[in-house]
């Protein structure tokens, strides 16, 4: 590949204990993730992909380790500089039904980033619109949900439309990376197939970088362009996904594929 | 207890008229001793009769309502303000405030709550600022505690985290997502509370501890009714009626709000008791 | 050996599942296929008597030509166990946690049989081998004492200890690692050309079933939209909705065709 490789996130020798684990959750892990592009991470419960996932985000503090987000320090950021750093990084996660306040409609969860940030407004919105109910349609619309859903309850969503409300939010600030921890898992096979692909369009279409997190080979392989492995807190394997079948793929990677390949 | 719901509703009107009467007006003066008219029993003149310094009782029950209830309202009123404030913090921002708040709470498990607010106004001393005093001290380390326990919880839903995510400050956090979940468990368990409190009050008034005479309490008019007990059982009948009538009322109530506040919870665990109906070990 | 002829479950007014057809033969593998809601669970359930007070089948469902729809829970109870066997994707609850897993299972024999101590520990140490799983130590366990995998062969051996004619699987690996579901698989399969047992197995994941499964039935809403050998629904399926399901799972490429992708993108 000619494109020069510019990293939107740098983290390096990720270091993560549990005082009540006899093994760390995360050890020496590091990885980047370039513009555009989509890294996928595939492990089974308690490799610590979602440790990494809390981490990347900032919702737990690291015992060792840095990480670049932007070209910029964040790992060490706090209050009003962690809160702007983050305005550039959105999150999925596996539970939609845990991701939507039960007491509050679909648009107030929806708006909850921007309504955060007035200042800011999704470039992909066309431009004349003013009003807060107009962008929310908009942005449903974008993850192809019907707009009447907005004044709705979580309750009476499918946790396939609750799962495209929480990815409308993540993309309605244009962060630069949104974080997917297991996206689909908690899906029927159905839905599962259809907000993988709408995942893939809106990658095309705004310029996303993903790290996609998933148990699935599979899925991962279908969305990445790099893949890491993780097995007990550690990465274990990494390659491009075109080099999927490499005779140096470690065991457990080789294992997983023998599983996935029906 | 179940009632129906017009029945409830009604017991529920006619206690709140009752105090809403007490509060602007009684039949006669509840201080205006005469001694000619002692110890009476009901007539078409003094509908309870009279007490042993010849008082109108209808008067003085009316009167120790506001005060009973009155001082039950501010004692919650005031753990309340206390307590969740307290929780948030606590539970929010954890660390050593947490840890203190842990001691806090083994403390005052050791001994029950009459023990303790009857330990405080021993030492106080008398009188009616010092019960409140007293039995807030008792009661705010429940609502912090149940408030607190309700904050871990929340802290853990993905909707906090894509909130903190997405830039939200801390106080605007707890405030939106969490304070909401509070609300319902603290309506159950302040109106529960509200017969304790007014049972707390009376027996403290009863031995002597709470507002001193003349003014009346219904715990300090069982006490004073007590020397008549055999000539004016009366004075002890009514008093006492009151006591049981308003702490039966509030924990009704309170009954019925937990029932329908974990009716809530249960619409969603009958969801999932269906699933786990599906996934039944039968063998 | 297991037929099922016309079956409807209902929920008051409502009918979770349609008139449903269903052989399942001597060393059958018939996997029951569908999303949630589409009536696979209550389905299995009802086979063994377990649907719910609220719940109502109505139909025909004979194990060796015997009727079972109309015996009453006593004589299930004794079905169960004997002839139907379950294993449930909730491995956790599985066993009490605070008795023995030999203990557990030595009930399970006792409670249908009058075979003596010793031969009861004989068949269940027998069982825990045959799950591979270390027999003594597992025997003298306590349920919090083994993995995930552990306890779900640990169960799929209590299923098999009165020597049933059918297990029904109802998606007995969905919460284990897909490695660790891959071997259960692979156990199981191996018991089933040792024993000739009959399975039923429920799931959501047609991968699981793609390299096992004899016959495959596909539910949607209640409804069989698909069914017939497995082999021919994987590679002609006719039905739109199983086009669907098919082609919604997330597939790895054959080694052969990504290196031709490669090869293309290189030149």
């Amino acid at each position: 590949m000619t494109t020069t490789f510019t990293p939107i996130l740098k983290a390096d020798h990720l270091t993560k204990i549990y005082s009540d684990r006899p093994t760390p959750a995360l050890s020496d892990v590091s990885l980047t993730i370039g513009k555009g592009e989509c890294v996928g991470i595939v492990g089974e419960s308690g490799s610590g992909k979602s440790t990494l996932a809390r981490c990347l985000l900032r919702l737990e503090s690291l015992d060792q380790g840095t990480i670049e987000f932007r070209q910029q320090l964040y790992h060490s950021l706090k209050g009003h500089s962690l809160r702007q750093a983050r305005q550039h990084i959105g999150a999925v996660f596996q539970h939609p039904t845990a991701a939507l306040n039960p007491k509050l409609t679909i648009i107030d969860s929806l708006m909850e980033p921007l309504d955060l940030q007035p200042s800011l407004r999704p470039s992909f919105i066309s431009q004349p619109i003013r009003n807060r109910e107009q962008i929310a349609t908009q942005l449903l619309e974008y993850v192809q949900l019907p707009t009447k859903l907005l004044s709705a309850y979580p309750h009476e969503l499918s946790g396939g439309q609750k799962q495209r409300v929480t990815i409308a939010r993540a993309i309605s600030t244009e962060p630069d990376l949104i974080i997917l921890d297991e996206p689909t898992a908690s899906l029927d096979v159905t839905s599962q197939a259809a907000v993988l692909k709408l995942l893939q369009e809106l990658q095309q279409s705004l310029h996303l970088s993903y790290l996609f997190i998933s148990h699935d080979l599979a899925a991962v392989y279908q969305m990445s362009d790099r893949i890491l492995v993780m097995r007990h807190g550690q990465v274990v394997d990494q390659f491009a996904s075109n080099d999927l079948y490499h005779e140096e793929r470690h065991e457990y990677t080789a294992s997983l594929l023998d599983v996935f390949l029906a | 207890m179940s009632l129906s719901i017009g029945l409830r509703y009604s017991f529920l009107t006619l206690f709140l008229l009752f105090l809403i009467v007490a509060l602007v007006w009684t039949p006669y003066d509840p201080y205006q001793i005469q001694m000619g008219d002692r110890l009476q029993t009901s007539s078409a003149i003094h509908w309870l009769g009279t007490d042993h310094l010849g008082r109108d009782l209808l008067s003085r029950i009316m009167e120790g309502a506001r005060t009973t209830v009155g001082i039950s309202l501010a004692i919650l009123f005031v753990s309340l303000l206390i307590g969740v404030p307290f929780g948030l913090l606590s539970g929010y921002i954890g660390g050593w405030l947490d840890k203190a708040f842990k001691k806090i709470i083994d403390a005052f498990m050791t001994l029950p709550d009459y023990i303790f607010a009857l330990i405080l106004t021993g030492l106080l001393g008398p009188g009616l600022v010092n019960l409140i005093f007293a039995i807030t001290a008792v009661k705010w380390v429940s609502y912090a505690r149940l408030v607190r326990s309700i904050v871990l919880e929340q802290r853990q839903k993905d909707y906090v985290r894509l909130a903190e995510i997405s830039g939200m400050k801390p106080w605007k956090l707890v405030v939106k997502h969490i304070l909401p979940h509070t609300i319902g468990n603290l309506l159950v368990l302040a109106t529960l509370d509200i017969g304790k409190i007014i049972l707390m009050i009376a027996s403290l008034s009863y031995i002597g501890l709470g507002p001193q005479p003349p003014s009346p309490e219904w715990g300090a008019m069982l006490s004073e009714g007590k020397t008549y007990f055999q000539t004016a059982p009366h004075l002890m009948i009514f008093p006492g009626l009151c006591i049981v009538i308003t702490v039966l009322l509030t924990n009704s109530w309170g009954d019925f709000l937990r029932d329908r506040y974990d009716v809530h919870i249960q619409s969603h665990s009958a969801k999932r008791s269906m699933s786990s109906i599906l996934f039944r070990k039968g063998v | 050996m297991l037929s099922i002829r016309g079956l409807t479950v209902h929920h008051q007014l409502q009918t979770l599942v349609h008139p449903l057809d269903l052989q399942l033969h001597r060393g059958e593998w018939l996997a029951l296929a569908g999303e949630s809601g589409s009536g696979k669970t209550l389905t299995s359930l009802a086979i063994g008597g377990l649907l719910s007070a609220d719940l109502h089948a109505h139909g025909s469902i004979q194990l060796e030509g015997k009727e079972l729809l109309h015996l009453s829970e006593p004589e299930f109870r004794h079905i169960r166990g004997r002839e139907i066997a379950y294993v449930f994707q909730d491995y956790q609850s599985a066993f009490t946690p605070f008795i023995t897993i030999g203990k557990q299972m030595d009930e399970m024999i006792r409670a249908h049989t009058s075979l003596s101590r010793q031969q009861r520990q004989h068949s269940c140490l027998a069982h825990l081998e045959q799950v591979e799983l270390p027999a003594k130590p597992v025997y003298n366990s306590y349920p919090f004492e083994l993995s995930g995998g552990q306890l779900q062969r640990a169960a799929i051996a209590t299923a098999l200890l009165l020597s049933p004619k059918v297990l029904i699987a109802d998606e007995p690996t969905t919460a284990l690692d897909s490695l660790t579901s891959r071997s259960i698989i692979q156990l199981i399969q191996r018991i089933q050309q040792e024993t000739g047992i009959a399975i039923l197995w429920i799931t959501h994941d047609l991968r699981q079933v793609q390299r096992t499964a004899d016959t495959l039935l596909i539910m949607k809403s209640g409804q069989v939209v698909e069914s017939g050998k497995s082999h021919s629904i994987f590679f002609h399926p006719t039905h739109p909705y199983t086009v669907q399901l098919l082609s919604s799972i997330p597939k790895l490429p054959s080694r052969y065709r990504l290196e031709l992708q490669n090869k293309q993108v290189n030149t």
